[in-house]
């Protein structure tokens, strides 16, 4: 049983062609590489199947179900979390905070309802523990490394029992060290059964972490492969266009 | 308390101390009342500007709107004869609508909060001298209004009520602040609105409600101030009064950039203001460098937060950089 299916997917802006027809299934807690040059269609399939925006043609699976997604709101529910490049945090925030932010859990003191810090510190803290972080719910985020930040970015994915989780770039700006750390994150989230499709130019990323390689060119599909067998320069190759498919 | 909170508490004593000593008059009971009067009224509406400040917006209109919803409460109640808590309600309504106006200008037109609330500055100050063909509008000569005048003028023990109702406000305003889901939300699209989009957070609305606050804020302070003064002059009620809320907002803590403030800094922001203002009475300065005054103090008091600040990052990096060395 895939996690999620793609099948067909087309979405065209205009004259312009940014996905046509493809097709991608991904099984739980696999980790798939999505890779591109700029422009090949990453950005618009992630964003279909976030739900930002409809595709003009093809259809989502999730859990072998067919999905209609009209808003972000509708694929969060269906179990995908987005971890977005530019870290969809607020600096002047607790860790904790920013893993519940928008879904603040609350209890009520007679008629009114107050958030639950309490809470939020305890359940954040079993999460960046699961994502062996050393991440301490109350710090600011401001005062964190981009490892860390990125560690607050996944525990709010595990928040809601997330089935996949997008991520963009999540090793774009960072150390190399903080890289090795961000690496082990997803190995985390795929060790629990969630699956990730990790975007990135970063080869050695990719080839560390990722169990299959996608490539997009020009909004066509041209690889689906194993990783293993795969290797760096094949996936250049598809990628430039010097390869054309395999 | 955050720490800022403390180090304008102190400023506030050590002003005060100093003005003391120089004036003893500064503690009579009747200098304290009138002060703590006018801190509730400037207090009402620093508070609602401290919240548009920490969604990274600013409200301009603030004085303006005293002036103009001052105008009508006075002309609905003296003039038409409108019930008093008819005449109240119909006030605040317009609060709310202007607060809408400004969040919804803002929001659906993605205009500028300083743009918006600069055009309603002029718009509500101009409709107050036009409908009043620069009269001064006042109550009849001899009436008086005992439960609105006790709610609003009155004192209990020597209290204000401008003053407790300040109190009131503030206490209801640090609860959603710092205590609900609508005031994390507040900070999170202040600091970061792509990310409280992301987030599932309804941006649009929490900045709308912010405007509306001030608006509400501002027309129950539109109220107090109208009581205080008993007629308004269209031309000059209320003027520059936002400055002085984005003052004691940026006082208090709020950083223009959004997202950060406490209501016990606004509050005590307001009252380092008026502590100003009393003591250039008090210390016999010419009341016209009033402003300069205000101004200069002001000034110091960033400044100073700024270099403390700066210096314990200092001392804290010297603290982890000597650690390091003894291993």
């Amino acid at each position: 049983m895939s996690v999620l299916e793609l099948r067909n997917i087309s979405k065209r802006y205009g004259a312009i062609q940014a996905l046509n027809n493809v097709s991608l299934a991904i099984e739980p807690g696999e980790v798939v590489g999505l890779m591109g040059d700029n422009g090949a269609g990453k950005s618009t399939l992630v964003k279909v199947i976030a739900g930002n925006f409809a595709p003009t043609s093809g259809d989502v699976f999730i859990s072998d179900q067919k999905m209609a997604f009209h808003k972000p709101l509708d694929a969060q529910k269906a179990g995908i979390e987005v971890v977005y490049q530019d870290l969809a945090i607020c600096n002047n925030m607790s860790a904790a905070s920013n893993v519940f932010l928008g879904r603040e859990p609350t209890r009520k003191i007679g008629p009114i309802k107050v958030v639950d810090y309490a809470f939020m510190r305890k359940r954040s803290a079993e999460l960046f523990a699961r994502l062996k972080s050393e991440t301490r719910p109350r710090d600011l985020v401001h005062k964190m490394s981009g490892g860390q930040r990125q560690a607050v970015a996944i525990a709010r994915t595990l928040l809601s029992d997330a089935k996949i989780v997008l991520m963009d770039e999540p090793t774009a700006a960072i150390s190399v060290r903080q890289v090795a750390e961000v690496l082990n994150l997803i190995r985390q989230l795929s060790d629990h059964g969630i699956a990730v499709v990790l975007i990135s130019h970063r080869m050695p990323d990719v080839f560390d972490v990722a169990s299959k390689v996608v490539v997009l060119r020009r909004g066509e599909l041209v690889a689906n492969k194993k990783a293993s067998a795969s290797s760096p320069e094949e996936i250049t190759g598809l990628i430039t266009g010097a390869i054309e498919s395999a | 308390m955050q720490k800022k909170d403390i180090g304008l508490g102190v400023l506030i004593i050590v002003v005060g101390a100093i003005v003391y000593m120089r004036n003893p008059l500064f503690l009579s009971p009747i200098n304290l009342g009138n002060t703590a009067n006018l801190i509730g009224l400037f207090g009402l509406f620093a508070i609602g500007q401290g919240f548009v400040i920490m969604t990274g917006g600013i409200d301009l209109s603030v004085g303006s709107v005293i002036a103009l919803l001052g105008v009508l409460f006075v002309d609905m109640v003296g003039e038409f004869g409108v019930p008093w808590p008819a005449a109240v309600a119909v006030t605040i309504g317009l609060g709310v609508l202007i607060g809408l106006a400004h969040g919804i200008l803002i929001t659906r037109f993605r205009l500028q909060p300083f743009v918006v609330t600069l055009c309603g500055l002029l718009i509500y100050r101009g409709i107050a001298r036009g409908y009043t063909a620069e009269s001064t509008a006042g109550f009849p000569f001899g009436s008086s209004y005992p439960q609105l005048e006790w709610l609003t003028i009155g004192r209990s023990f020597g209290v204000p009520h401008s003053f407790l109702a300040m109190l009131i406000v503030a206490a209801v305003m640090w609860v959603v602040l710092h205590h609900t889901v609508f005031g994390r939300h507040l900070c999170a699209v202040g600091k970061n609105e792509e990310a409280a989009r992301f987030s599932g957070i309804n941006t649009r609305f929490v900045t709308i409600a912010a405007y509306v606050i001030c608006a509400v804020l501002a027309s129950i302070a539109a109220i107090y101030f109208a009581m205080f003064t008993k007629s308004v002059q269209p031309s000059s009620h209320g003027n520059f009064y936002e400055l002085y809320a984005i003052a004691a907002a940026v006082l208090g803590g709020c950083s223009l950039r959004g997202g950060e403030g406490s209501v016990i800094g606004i509050v005590l922001g307001a009252v380092l203001l008026q502590e100003l203002q009393n003591l250039v009475n008090l210390l016999g300065i010419p009341s016209s460098l009033n402003f300069a005054v205000m101004g200069a103090v002001i000034l110091m008091g960033v400044l100073a937060d700024q270099q403390f600040a700066a210096y314990r990052s200092r001392k804290n990096t010297e603290r982890a950089l000597g650690l390091l060395q003894k291993q």
